[in-house]
């Protein structure tokens, strides 16, 4: 049951419906038995892992209690589940037939160390509740690709009796043109460069360098925005993941932008213990604890060489700023005429920094990426020959759309329509209220219709699923 | 208490390079642009030296704002009964 897909809506409205209608402490269990109804119209067999997990954990846990010395043994279990799934993966001709990632195991494995450790610290106190503590773990909206949720931020809001759909409408209206009106379309493009890398130069390489970090925020955003819209319709509202990454001016302050439930994550579980234990080491504890985290963000995705290179990339450019950073500060200070045109001038490094690490995110092998970046700048000449060939392959039309509709996206997220209507709704007069109910209810409607119209295609998958 | 954070407002300013802070108790990382996971631990270890003591881990996992860090350095502090 794909997120953009009629089963799904069809499913959302019944579970919507019911959700209401329930007492509220009685709320928690069908969220339970919702999640796990979604969960098994993916896949039946890891349902039962999910299940196994959530149950082990929680016992465990509560077995042991605050600072109990369960809590690294656990850890390294639940970790070694995850690293055996991704290093099987890598092998299908020798691992088990058919295997497959059972869906959110990175995403839910995260969500049960999270409640390990902070019950371990005493940040919080064990969730007494075997039934709400497998609907955090197992809460659909949340369970494809996260946002990842913390505990205790979860249990505060279950059950809840407020559920506002006008906060929750918009914001799927919003995730799924994000998804099919932008991502969608750029992604034949991005799709046809990456599969035939080695018989392209120059134009079409340049394309996939620039497009693909754009179908990638709109695609995984969208699929965010889908998540906490969902969520918000049952109450719960989930950590943003996203606010604007491409505006950032440098690297770190780009990953406090981007798939922000996972860079607090990795900061406060990873970084955060390692730093503690390597501070009397100096810059050299600082220097590991950097490529350490962000070597771990670059394998959570998958362990290939791939995604090692992304996340080495990330920790020299962190590590880099890390070392500047004392000097940039006080450069920016004394010369404050200089902050304008160096914002600006560090957008479009970071941007630029950011999507080389992309090429090796996306390419299969490590040698089509360099394949990639060593053949931008030649084959400029044959260029209409070039057009003439992928004709068939890839549509102008498709890619106008997927570009315009990405402008679209950038202004809509700087401007924020959205909260001017939401900050005069209480004192607006009715007929303006009625408008904006009206214009949501348009825009739902379009994006319903951009379903139906993508309905006979094959959809694609959202890129973040498989992690 | 305000003994406690006037000297811990030194050490902020100093890492967080921001002559002008003015440290509340109810402050948060949130609060302060230039205060991110990298110079968390920097404020930890300059507290640390400039009070004489040691945090484990678990206590600069479970703080939640300033306040929380102040109690910490002075319940380290107090002499044992």
């Amino acid at each position: 049951m794909n997120f953009t897909s009629f089963e799904f809506l069809a499913f959302l409205v019944v579970a919507v419906f019911l959700y209401r209608l329930c007492p509220l402490r009685w709320r928690p269990a069908l969220l339970l038995v919702l999640s796990y109804t979604f969960y098994l119209t993916w896949m039946p067999k890891a349902a039962l892992l999910l299940a196994g997990m959530s149950g082990l954990t929680f016992f465990a846990v509560r077995s042991s209690g605050t600072g109990g010395r369960i809590a690294p043994a656990l850890i390294l279990l639940l970790v070694g589940c995850l690293a055996a799934f991704k290093i099987a993966l890598l092998f299908p001709a020798h691992g088990i037939a058919g295997l497959v990632m059972p869906l959110g195991i990175s995403y839910y494995t995260f969500k049960l160390i999270s409640y390990v450790l902070d019950v371990h610290w005493g940040k919080t106190s064990p969730e007494p509740s075997l039934i709400r503590f497998a609907a955090y773990v197992s809460f659909f909206p949340q369970i494809v690709a996260g946002p990842i949720q913390r505990p205790a931020d979860f249990f505060s809001q279950l059950p809840s009796g407020r559920s506002s759909l006008w906060a929750a409408v918009p914001r799927i209206a919003w995730g799924f043109t994000k998804k099919l009106l932008i991502a969608d379309n750029l992604a034949p493009t991005v799709s046809y460069v990456y599969a035939h890398t080695h018989s392209l130069q120059g134009l079409p390489l340049l394309m996939g360098f620039y497009l693909f970090p754009l179908q990638l925020y709109a695609d995984f955003s969208g699929l965010t925005d889908i998540a906490i819209g969902v969520g918000r319709l049952f109450g719960i509202n989930g950590p943003e993941n996203f606010n604007r990454p491409f505006t950032a001016s440098t690297i770190t302050a780009y990953w406090r932008r981007y798939h922000m439930s996972l860079s607090s994550w990795i900061g406060d579980y990873v970084f955060t213990p390692l730093r503690m234990a390597t501070r009397a080491a100096g810059n050299l504890g600082l220097a590991f604890s950097i490529t350490v985290n962000m070597v771990a963000i670059g394998l959570w995705h998958g362990l290939t060489s791939g995604f090692l290179v992304f996340g080495l990339l990330h920790s020299f450019y962190i590590n880099a700023e890390a070392f500047a950073s004392r000097w940039r500060t006080r450069f920016f200070k004394s010369h404050p005429k200089w902050n304008v045109p160096g914002d600006l001038v560090g957008c479009f490094f970071t941007f630029h920094l950011a999507a080389l690490s992309l090429v090796f995110f996306r390419c299969v092998h490590v040698s089509d990426a360099f394949w990639l970046l060593g053949h931008l700048t030649i084959g400029w000449a044959n260029l209409s020959s070039f057009l003439v060939s992928v004709q068939s392959e890839i549509s102008l039309r498709n890619l106008a759309i997927g570009l315009l509709g990405y402008v679209v996206l950038e202004l809509g997220e700087r401007f924020r329509p959205d909260l001017w209507v939401r900050s005069m709704s209480d004192s607006a007069p009715r007929w303006l209220r009625w408008s904006f109910y009206f214009a949501t209810a348009v825009t739902l409607a379009f994006g319903l219709s951009l379903l139906v119209l993508h309905a006979g295609q094959a959809r694609s998958q959202f890129i973040y699923e498989i992690f | 208490m305000s003994k406690t954070l006037d000297r811990m407002q030194a050490i902020f300013r100093d890492v967080l390079d921001d002559d002008g802070l003015i440290l509340g108790p109810e402050m948060t990382a949130e609060d302060v642009e230039t205060w991110d996971s990298l110079s968390h631990i920097n404020l930890i270890t300059g507290i640390e030296e400039e009070f004489g003591v040691k945090f484990t881990t678990a206590e600069v996992a479970s703080l939640k704002c300033v306040q929380d860090l102040a109690v910490l350095v002075e319940k380290k502090l107090a002499p044992k009964p």
